[in-house]
């Protein structure tokens, strides 16, 4: 069957259509997680390891089991299920077994009337602990006497290395060589709405609902499949409005077992949500890493080989197919050469268990690391040479003529705009003024500074935190009375899916966009996918909305064809009818068409199927899809207290065909602000003892609105191959706001030798900077 | 994240409320709720009665007599910083009420709130011991009034009796001197990690500086400001040198650093226009 190309001129794709989902949202009537209220639900408190390391000497639940209102208090002992990683041999039991390894793990369990009932009796359970020597950084991880997190195998569980052939002697013979060693310091997502998780079992079918704020209901139903030992037909998993995941959220964690083992075994709906306390201790934790550098280049700037040994800190157990340190050292290590040509690399990478959270996906991965690796570099050859940045930027672009161009890390990049992305952003930010400004007020005591970040980013791969479900699926179905429902394994949190799957489909059928219902989220309804994460629900996500609603299309055509007795090539869909071309008055209506499918069979053409229903998986051409663009961050130091305050800030995006600017925008304003505080705000800092010290938000500080400056974005569209020519762009802007953002502030403060390698920058660092001297690479 | 169980109670007088105060062992007031609610939601606080002054209007009064300025215990911050009094007589304290915490935070939290709370990065301590206020602390035993220096002790320390409540501060009215204040946060918002009330007087350089922030609780110095820039800058440096500051070392530093540059921006502030912003 062929397909019929889309409409000559798409009236939603491409528009700035306002959101679907923004009525209720806005006005507050989006239904989360923990707005379901079931008579009866028992409320889970976890009581929680206040140790890092210790060995579990006893536990005593019977001052808990005491308290009215408290209907069960389970530990190991009454929750057995581990969370195993075959690959590192490595196992987490959802409550700890025997010893705790990080300080904020799910210790017990207990089950009340209340929450506040759970919580005063989670503080009468007496957890007995022998402390053992916590493991914290990776040089206490890697050293020889150092203690194993666990004990029946090594710290270093992940070791790989990759040098391209020739790197040697081009490392070896190269003009000049600098180092730098660039660390990233422990963050997380924080999703405005907390994990959570609702579990009950029908009584009347024995099938197990689970409620669960999460990015991936398939990904999660298998999970829980294999977890609990249930029929995958006897669980369904429902994913209600989602507040904010940021990949966090596509990770599977311990509370959601209990919680789930608990409804079926209590036979009582269980609920838990986390509390801000709980989140920050124990939700994914995300970069946590050490990449020491080397750089080789020529007299122009022309970098020729980079060595990058990475070490990566995953904490105490690998999240189960995800281990973040691995997901990250791997996406840093695989990007690291960025939109430059850099012929020859040599990477190490070592992942480590240490006693603190475990490490997970956030928003990005291990691309803002990667980034601020490959920023660095040409700023600190910049810096060396005393050429301009942008220079050295122009020198190593990988250029048009180079499509597709193979890494030296063994990507295979599709055609982007990298140079032309930097020119039009330096151009937004007016440089060549800037640069003559900045030297006078640089007399007049004032530091303003320019970074730029020029990202490629890795979209809709085959693999991703969300699982390693290369497609993605669309079921379409036009209803009786000719409205359209389309139902998606997707797991959106706010990105608008229902807008610009409903924009892609109404196009096709050239039906209202109001006459389109997206639903998602419940494994009962929507078809097996793969879910939200690694920037794939536009591109795979709106592939599959494409080619269901290009294939209901053709449906469409060949019934009207029929009906009109015309050719169906002499058919076209406009405006909610389906007419002889150029002649309106020979039309069916798609209201008509439905009617006729469904409850007039009697007229349907020979061989075709009563109804409109049609399910369709689509799987991009390319194992990934390479989006880019340039941010460009004007900063202005102030010298006297250390704060930055972000001046100007230009977005240069590419992503290929848009669906809708307003939404990409939208995500790049979210990834500019969470980049914001990567840069200067956000930091889990343990002490030395394996202390969490940053257990609030007054600790954990996360951008505010006056952090945040009006930015301007525009946009180039460089088509990929898959259909649409859509491109991911759900983490561009958190990979390239931070090293524009620490790139602005080493500009800003050259004048004392600062060159920022470490991340989030604090104030008081910057005066210790400024007055206590030289600090450079 | 949630409370232990206690009790509550919402008098309707001020005498109630102290009848209620004298008789329950462990009681706590509560206003605006804004430092009190997440104490009690981490459980760092245990209260085991509450004692709601939010009905007690007679609380909630700005008034001036010529020589002071009385503020009831329940004006909210956001009342504070607009008060035509407040902004006519000490325009620093308006400006400082529009730092604390974010708009929702200030239309709930309450003057006697915060100064009974005494966080020592907190605004409005530092501006009582500034503008040398009273506090005005009653109970079912009497009514006493306590200088805002020496009701202060120290980290979330002051004089206050558990059976007393505060019911009004009175600013002496400033005559022939001007006010200027400035503070550092992280974000717009935050406690100050470092902040100044600077008073210099119309005539002459006799002055002083209330800094916050940086020890455990406003610390008011006295000194001849220099108008020499310079000379002001060591006048700081020096003076906060002898002021305690955090145990780590490096913090300390910074905080005096940020002490410093606060003081000389509240000095310009309040040598400028006479506008205490």
């Amino acid at each position: 069957m062929s397909i019929t190309q889309g409409p000559l001129k798409p009236q939603f794709t491409g528009a700035r259509v306002t959101r679907l989902e923004d009525a209720r949202l806005l006005r507050g009537r989006g239904r989360y997680l923990d707005d379901i209220d079931v008579p009866g639900t028992l409320h889970v408190a976890f009581v929680r390891s206040n140790r890092p390391a210790a060995r579990i000497v006893s536990i005593d639940v019977e001052g808990a089991l005491a308290v009215p209102g408290v209907h069960a208090v389970w530990t190991a002992e009454d929750c057995g299920i581990t969370l195993y990683t075959e690959r590192y041999d490595v196992g987490q039991p959802v409550l700890a077994k025997d010893e705790v390894r990080f300080v904020g793990e799910a210790v017990a369990a207990v089950f009340a009337e209340d929450r506040y009932v759970a919580e005063d009796a989670a503080e009468r359970v007496r957890v007995v602990y022998d402390a053992l020597p916590p493991v914290l950084t990776f040089d206490e991880a890697l050293s020889e006497e150092g203690r194993r997190v666990h004990a029946h195998r090594a710290n270093l569980f992940h070791h790989t290395e990759h040098e391209t052939d020739g790197f040697a002697g081009a490392f070896a013979n190269a003009p000049h060589r600098a180092q730098a060693t660039f660390v990233t310091h422990r963050q997380t997502g924080v999703p405005m709405e907390p994990r959570g998780c609702m579990a009950q079992l029908d009584a009347a079918t024995g099938r197990l609902t689970v409620y669960v704020s999460h990015q991936s209901p398939h990904q999660f139903r298998s999970q829980l499949t294999r977890l609990l030992q249930m029929p995958e037909n006897q669980i369904r998993v429902v994913v209600p409005e989602v507040g904010g995941a940021f990949g966090i959220k596509a990770m599977l964690y311990p509370e959601y077992l209990v919680v789930a083992d608990a409804a079926r075994r209590l036979g009582r709906p269980v609920k838990w949500v986390s509390d801000r306390t709980e989140s920050l201790l124990a939700d994914a934790h995300a970069r946590d890493n050490r990449h020491e550098v080397e750089v080789a280049f020529d007299d122009e700037g022309r970098i020729l080989a980079v060595r990058d040994h990475v070490f990566g800190d995953t904490g105490a157990y690998p999240f189960l197919g995800f281990p973040g340190a691995v997901g990250e050292a791997g996406w840093a290590t695989s990007m690291l050469t960025g939109p430059y040509k850099i012929p020859h690399v040599s990477i190490t990478v070592d992942c480590v268990f240490s006693n603190k959270a475990p490490e997970g996906a956030y928003r990005g991965v291990g691309g803002p690391v990667g980034a601020q690796v490959q920023e660095g570099i040409i700023d600190l050859v910049a810096r060396r040479l005393g050429k301009d940045v942008a220079d050295v930027r122009r020198i190593n672009f990988i250029r048009d003529e180079d499509f597709p161009y193979q890494t030296a890390t063994g990507n295979v990049y599709d055609p982007g705009s990298y140079a032309e992305s930097m020119e039009q952003a330096l151009a937004l930010i007016d440089y060549e003024r800037f640069r003559r400004e900045q030297a006078e007020l640089r007399r007049q005591g004032r530091y303003l500074g320019i970074g730029i970040c020029t990202f490629v980013e890795p979209s809709a791969g085959a693999e991703s935190e969300a699982g390693s479900t290369p497609y993605e699926a669309a079921s379409l179905r036009i209803e009786p009375t000719g409205t359209v429902t389309a139902a998606l394994g997707l797991g959106p949190s706010g990105q608008g899916h229902e807008t610009t799957m409903a924009q892609l489909i109404a196009d096709q059928l050239g039906v209202d966009i109001k006459d389109v219902v997206v639903i998602h989220g419940d494994t009962d309804s929507a078809p097996f996918g793969g879910g939200t994460g690694g920037s794939r629900s536009g591109t795979i996500g709106g592939g599959a909305a494409l080619r269901a609603s290009q294939e209901m299309r053709q449906r469409l055509i060949k019934l009207a064809a029929h009906l009109l007795e015309a050719a169906e090539e002499d058919v076209e869909l406009v405006d909610g009818h389906a007419q002889v071309k150029g002649v309106p008055a020979r039309a069916y209506s798609v209201r008509d068409l439905a009617r006729i499918a469904y409850t007039d069979v009697a007229r349907l053409p020979e061989g075709m199927q009563p109804g409109l229903e049609v399910v369709v998986r689509y799987q991009p051409p390319l194992s990934a899809t390479y989006s880019n663009g340039t941010h460009v961050a004007l900063v202005e130091v102030d010298v006297k207290t250390g704060f930055v305050r972000v001046l100007d800030y230009v977005v240069v995006n590419d992503c290929g065909r848009l669906i809708n600017p307003m939404i990409v925008e939208g995500q790049i304003h979210g990834g500019v602000a969470q980049g914001i505080g990567s840069a200067f705000l956000e930091e889990l800092r343990y002490d030395d003892s394996g202390q969490l010290v940053t257990t609030s938000l007054m600790d954990y500080l996360l951008p505010a609105a006056t952090d945040v400056p009006r930015m301007r974005v525009t946009h180039i569209e460089t088509p990929s191959a898959n259909v649409g020519g859509f491109k991911g762009m759900g983490e561009g802007s958190l990979i390239a706001a931070p090293p524009a953002l620490a790139g602005a502030v080493s500009d800003a403060l050259a004048p004392f030798g600062v060159f920022v390698t470490e991340i989030p920058v604090h104030p008081r660092q910057i005066l210790e900077w400024v007055q206590g001297g030289v600090h450079s690479a | 994240m949630k409370p232990v169980s206690f009790s509550y109670y919402r008098p309707n007088s001020v005498a109630e409320a102290l009848h209620i105060l004298a008789q329950e062992e462990e009681a706590k007031v509560i206003a605006g709720g804004q430092s009190l609610v997440p104490l009690m939601n981490f459980r760092l606080s245990r209260p085991k009665t509450l004692v709601d002054i939010n009905g007690l209007r007679e609380l909630a009064a700005v008034e001036a007599d010529g020589k002071v300025l009385r503020i009831g215990a329940l004006v909210r911050h956001q009342e504070l910083l607009a008060h035509p009094l407040v902004v006519k007589h000490f325009p620093a304290l308006a400006a400082a009420a529009a730092e604390i915490g974010h708009w929702a935070i200030r239309t709930r939290g309450t003057i006697g709130g915060s100064l009974v709370h005494a966080d020592p990065a907190a605004e409005l301590p530092a501006a009582m011991v500034a503008h040398r206020g009273v506090l005005v602390l009653t109970s079912a035993r009497g009514e006493r009034r306590v200088d805002a220096d020496a009701f202060f002790y120290g980290y979330l320390m002051t004089d206050i009796a558990p059976d007393e409540l505060l019911t009004a501060v009175e600013l002496p009215l400033p005559s022939g001197v001007r006010y200027g204040f400035a503070e550092h946060a992280r974000r717009p918002g935050d406690f100050a990690l470092a902040g100044a009330f600077v008073e210099v007087a119309e005539t002459g350089h006799a002055g002083a500086v209330t800094w916050f922030g940086v020890g455990g609780r406003p610390d008011r110095q006295e000194m001849e400001l220099s108008p020499d820039a310079s000379s002001r800058e060591r006048q700081f440096a020096a003076a906060l040198a002898e002021m305690d500051g955090p145990e780590d070392e490096v913090e300390a530093r910074y905080r005096r650093q940020l002490a410093a540059a606060a003081a000389e921006q509240a000095y310009q502030r309040a040598t400028a226009s006479g506008r205490g912003n």
